[in-house]
């Protein structure tokens, strides 16, 4: 293991600069260029807001966020107390619709899944927690 | 994240500077309202300084041009970055937007 960090925030989508900072450091920690470092953001954001959102229905809660950059990959776990959600079953979005028909839902785990190389889900011990990483060899 | 509505040349056009995250765009919805107002007019989203991009901003870009398109105005994304057009072609949204 080369390099580990953690990060807690509360279910407040307002903490997201503080998440992309996060991120940011990660990555660059990590040795990525610009456009991947956005991407993975973005994928990230994408799982985090999810929580946010969806893991407390009835009140406050936290998502912990534990990355690990070793030579070959960069991984994310996300992981919370809430509700029991696998959002690697939610149905692939198509994206060939036209606007008319395309639906405002769905993009968020469509995004993950076209950025990251490997999305796995857990429910361990009353948590959640979503495995995300990204190979990083060099080529 | 900063954004500016003005009037050109008969277009609608806003201004978008900055990240356009989740945390950002309850705020950025609320400063899209006049372009709904568009009939009889096109409108410009000028993405020269938009830096990033999610999912929360791509539903608000969405629902524009949802309800610009009955109306007969186009809706056109200007000077889009690289690597956030690549974000629009992974979601499909790069065929529903005209690009300047």
């Amino acid at each position: 293991m080369r390099y580990q960090n953690h990060l807690t925030l509360p279910n407040d989508v307002q903490e997201v600069p503080q998440l992309n900072a996060f991120v940011d450091e990660v990555c660059e920690t990590a040795g990525l260029d610009m456009s991947t470092t956005m991407k993975i953001n973005l994928a990230i954001e994408e799982a985090v807001v999810n929580v946010m959102n969806y893991a407390y229905p009835n009140g406050k809660g936290d998502v912990d966020i534990d990355a690990q950059i070793n030579d070959e990959h960069l991984k994310f776990v996300i992981s919370d107390s809430g509700t029991p959600f696998d959002p690697t079953v939610k149905a692939e979005v198509d994206t060939t619709l036209s606007a008319e028909q395309r639906s405002i839902g769905g993009l968020g785990i469509h995004l993950i899944r076209q950025i990251m190389d490997t999305i796995n889900y857990e429910r361990v011990d009353n948590k959640n927690l979503l495995t995300l990483s990204k190979n990083i060899t060099k080529k | 994240m900063k954004t500016t509505f003005k009037e050109e040349e008969k277009n609608f056009v806003m201004y978008f500077e900055g990240r356009l995250d989740t945390a950002a765009s309850a705020e950025v919805e609320k400063s899209m309202a006049p372009l709904y107002e568009c009939t009889g007019h096109d409108i410009i989203l000028d993405c020269t300084a938009l830096e990033y991009i999610s999912s929360s901003g791509l539903r608000l870009f969405l629902g524009l041009l949802k309800a610009a398109k009955p109306k007969g105005s186009h809706v056109y994304l200007r000077n889009m970055n690289e690597d956030l057009r690549q974000v629009f072609a992974m979601t499909g949204f790069i065929n529903l937007f005209e690009f300047i």
